[in-house]
């Protein structure tokens, strides 16, 4: 990473005064402001930016990125403040646009089953406006993250393997480009056949391209009955060969996760429950009632055929969320073991069926490294998060979750993996770019510098510099 | 079109890049050439045919993952599919008829290039939700990679969706990967009689807000359905709505009889076994009942809701045979071929409710006159064209292919 050579951008008096025209009162160079919008919740240190900016409407964020264009000053769009590899940072200083403001759903189109959001709506709060609709969006990531920033990530959730990701969820963008042009990219018609798929280019960009102002979304039906299950092996590959064989069944499984038995014990601390520490898979089933408990059946057979233990399951609400609470406590269990701590997500991704071994592999490099690392997979997709808890009082702490990260993302590669399937490049990934790509970053870059010339959209990000 | 080059081996592909390049020479980007009459007509100096760039190189069943050489087959990755219980669950459509190109479905890369899919989009979308990385040269000459195996991978942006519906425009692939899904053990239709599309489009609507996990939803016109080799569909005299439930047998047989159910108020409910619904979806892929007439074939996409709506506004004026698919969101309309192919007349229906309208058969000279593809706005055809130019700064890549 060579962040430091590049100058940081200027930012007058004048610029301020010119952006107060635009905003008026909705602006802030207020110190506390600026370092909010330049840190995350991670390990990630804080680049705080020179000005953040409220803006209200698409016209606005148009006007004032013309303005940063004019000046060469950067823009970093910021949603919640919940990404996790430093997407936010301003590296060069420059204009944070808080789009959290911009939070209207446009409108819903039952019908259709699709609705248009402003980027500054968030995921929790678009269901709750759905609520009587019958229909719901499913991309959840833990946090209560905004739909703008989602589409700039690429989200994805615990339902990926049923109803996709991000990328599968959004039909169409509007997106102020970097010269400040209001594109609209998409239509609300199912399928685009009308030049490149550029509302894809810009799902995943992480704000490199342009700032998302707005956000057609594909809705879903909510199904009518649900039911969850948990079950512990005595292996992992018994754990993870289950998986397999599900899928392979084509049981269109809503979710399916894996906490690993650290994992299992840190929340039994927390939730105060007796959980087997063992690994554990934690299933959920969507669908008509009959089809509900005919997939948790069939599973119920493939995992007892695996080594499976105690098969637990329930359709009724209440029991349901008690089976889940290990899986939706996670994270505060794991910031409970360690209080003060500050953590580092990793977010490999590797074939599903070199998945036991990658677990295995990266669980003795943990107990060798002597961290405390509980994992959790999201293993439909062969995607695993470690979460290194990061010991404040110890120095080298940031260092060694590194030399950790660092020799599970080669292994991933090696495997045909990816190092980030769900949380994006940001900074926290970015040296690991020409590894996994090659020659496909040149091509990233050449979009890049056709879209984005001056390099003033989220710079230092997705792109490590040459 | 003075000569065509034919690689062996992607590095070949690479030689014959530099080779256009250095002599400022363009290429129209071939794999078995069955959808040479989609899009605008090829302009290119010389071919490239990629014909022997071709066949599996791994496949993962139990990953449920394949990669191929660009120009393998549809014909070969079907069997070996098959062979699996396993399939492209985006349902590509075979057009090789439809557009008087022989029997065949062309190559994986011509499917993937031209974003194909088939009724199943609205459950399972389209090519482009099912490739997961490729290696391609640019028109740059300079080979890269993108993707890999997996299905979630959020390191930077997305080429393979760029790649996709490209025509060959950006890059030449010369290996693809991409999903697949095993094939459900049973499929069902349901079929609701009723002559009135507006009632056909409104239980499509249903029987898709459902949680019945509908996978496919047609309506044809009493016109349309007698052109079926599905007696159940021909013999009924009359338009029908078609829905298919795929899954588990009891899970299917209880979902066919709950939208039966559901469904009764539209009118008269039947339902087809597995192999009518197997037969009676693929004429519907393959847009089966306009292979013969000699039509001009629009393929209209409009939001569900407007469908029936669009429609008729468009028969209003024009004389033609319509049916729609994608719960309404599609529609497949023959007109009498004319000059113009009634453009102007079918993107004004258009106007208003965010559609677009391709022509997707017509004579080449009408290809070559008629916008195919539905105009783009100009922001939006700037940023296209910055895009073509960073893969292709030259143009050497299917010169005028997207209009």
């Amino acid at each position: 990473m060579n962040l430091a050579s590049a100058s940081r951008a200027l930012v007058s008096e004048d610029f301020i005064e010119d952006l107060r025209a635009i905003v008026g009162d909705r602006l802030s160079t207020g110190a506390s402001v600026c370092e909010q919008h330049g840190q995350d919740l991670t390990y990630h240190p804080a680049a705080p930016p020179d000005v953040v900016v409220f803006a209200t409407s698409t016209e606005e964020v148009s006007r004032i990125v013309k303005l940063c264009a004019a000046a060469n000053v950067p823009v970093i769009p910021y949603g919640a403040g919940t990404s996790l590899e430093g997407h936010l940072a301003a590296l060069r200083g420059g204009v944070s646009i808080d789009l959290s403001q911009m939070n209207e759903v446009v409108s819903v189109n039952a019908d259709d089953m699709d609705v248009i959001v402003q980027a500054g709506v968030t995921r929790k709060q678009l269901n709750q406006h759905l609520h009587n609709t019958g229909l719901f969006f499913p991309v959840d990531p833990g946090a209560d993250a905004t739909l703008g920033g989602m589409v700039a990530t690429r989200a994805s959730g615990t339902n990926a393997v049923r109803y996709g990701t991000m990328r599968e969820n959004v039909l169409a963008l509007t997106v102020v480009m970097a010269d400040g042009r209001i594109v609209h990219t998409g239509s609300r018609a199912r399928k685009s056949s009308t030049g490149y798929d550029l509302t894809h280019l810009m799902v995943g960009s992480e704000g490199t391209l342009g700032v998302v102002t707005e956000v057609t979304l594909k809705l879903h039906g909510i199904a009518e009955a649900i039911s969850a299950a948990v079950v512990p092996f005595e292996t992992l590959e018994g754990a993870v060969n289950s998986v397999i064989q599900t899928i392979q069944c084509g049981v269109p499984i809503a979710r399916i996760e894996l906490l690993d038995e650290v994992q299992v014990m840190a929340s039994n601390l927390y939730s105060k429950t007796d959980n087997p520490e063992q690994p554990t898979l934690f299933l959920e089933f969507n669908g008509s009632e009959a089809s509900v408990r005919e997939q948790t059946e069939l599973v119920r057979d493939i995992c007892d055929e695996n080594g499976g233990g105690e098969f637990r399951w329930s359709i009724r609400h209440e029991e349901r969320e008690k089976l889940w609470e290990a899986r939706h406590n996670a994270a505060y269990a794991n910031m409970a073991l360690r209080p003060g701590c500050k953590i580092m997500v990793t977010d490999a991704c590797v074939p599903i069926s070199k998945l036991a071994t990658c677990l295995l592999e990266t669980r003795r490099d943990i107990d060798e490294s002597g961290m405390l690392a509980p994992i959790v997979g999201h293993v439909g997709d062969g995607n695993f998060h470690l979460t290194i808890l990061l010991d404040p009082e110890d120095d080298n702490a940031i260092t060694r979750a590194h030399a950790l990260n660092d020799r599970m993302i080669r292994r991933v590669l090696e495997m045909g993996g990816t190092c980030s399937g769900e949380h994006g490049v940001g900074v926290g990934k970015m040296e690991y770019m020409e590894d996994e790509h090659g020659e496909g970053v040149a091509v990233m870059r050449q979009i890049k510098q056709a879209l984005d010339p001056q390099n003033i959209m989220n710079p230092g990000k997705i792109l490590p510099a040459r | 079109m003075s000569e065509t080059y034919k690689p062996d081996t992607p590095e070949q592909v690479l030689d014959a890049l530099k080779w256009a390049l250095a002599e400022e020479q363009t290429l129209d980007v071939l794999g078995h050439a069955t959808k040479r009459g989609f899009g605008k007509p090829a302009s290119g100096h010389n071919g490239l045919d990629l014909s022997s760039l071709s066949g599996i190189s791994l496949y993962e069943p139990g990953e449920l993952v394949m990669s191929a050489a660009a120009a393998t087959p549809m014909s070969e990755i079907q069997a070996t599919l098959d062979e699996q219980n396993q399939r492209l669950a985006f349902e590509p459509p075979n057009f090789g008829p439809l557009l008087e190109s022989g029997p065949e479905a062309g190559t994986i890369g011509g499917v993937l290039a031209c974003n194909l899919a088939g009724p199943r989009r609205i459950s399972a979308g389209s090519a482009r939700d099912h490739i997961l990385g490729f290696r391609a040269v640019s028109g740059r000459g300079e080979v890269f990679k993108s993707g890999g195996r997996v299905v979630k991978n959020v390191t930077g942006f997305d080429l393979s969706k760029l790649l996709a519906g490209s025509f060959g425009t950006l890059a030449v692939m010369t290996d693809v990967t991409f999903k697949v899904l095993p094939v459900p053990e049973k499929s069902r239709t349901v079929l609701v009689r009723t002559e009135d599309q507006a009632k056909g489009v409104a239980a499509m609507r249903d029987a898709l807000h459902s949680s019945h996990e509908v996978s496919a939803a047609a309506y044809l016109p009493a016109d349309i359905a007698a052109l079926s080799d599905v007696s159940y569909v021909s013999a009924g005299k009359g338009g029908l709505c078609a829905l298919r439930v795929e899954g588990p047998g009891p899970s299917v047989e209880y979902r066919t009889g709950a939208l039966r159910q559901l469904l009764a108020g539209y009118g008269e409910t039947d339902e087809l076994h597995t192999t009518n619904t197997n037969a009676l979806w693929r004429e519907i892929r393959d847009v089966a009942y306009f292979v013969s007439g000699g039509e001009q074939l629009w393929r209209l996409s409009v939001p569900p809701a407007d469908g029936a709506r669009v429609l008729q506004k468009i028969t209003e004026s024009i004389c033609g045979r319509a049916f729609l698919d994608w719960g309404g969101g599609l529609i497949w309309l023959a007109i009498t071929a004319r000059d113009d192919a009634a453009h102007q007349e079918i993107r004004e229906a258009l106007d208003g409710i965010g559609g677009h309208a391709t022509l997707i058969r017509a004579s080449e000279d009408v290809r070559a006159r008629v916008p195919v593809f539905q105009p783009q706005p100009q922001a939006l055809a700037e940023l296209s064209a910055r895009v073509k130019d960073s893969f292709d700064p030259k143009g050497i890549l299917c010169p005028g292919r997207m209009g």
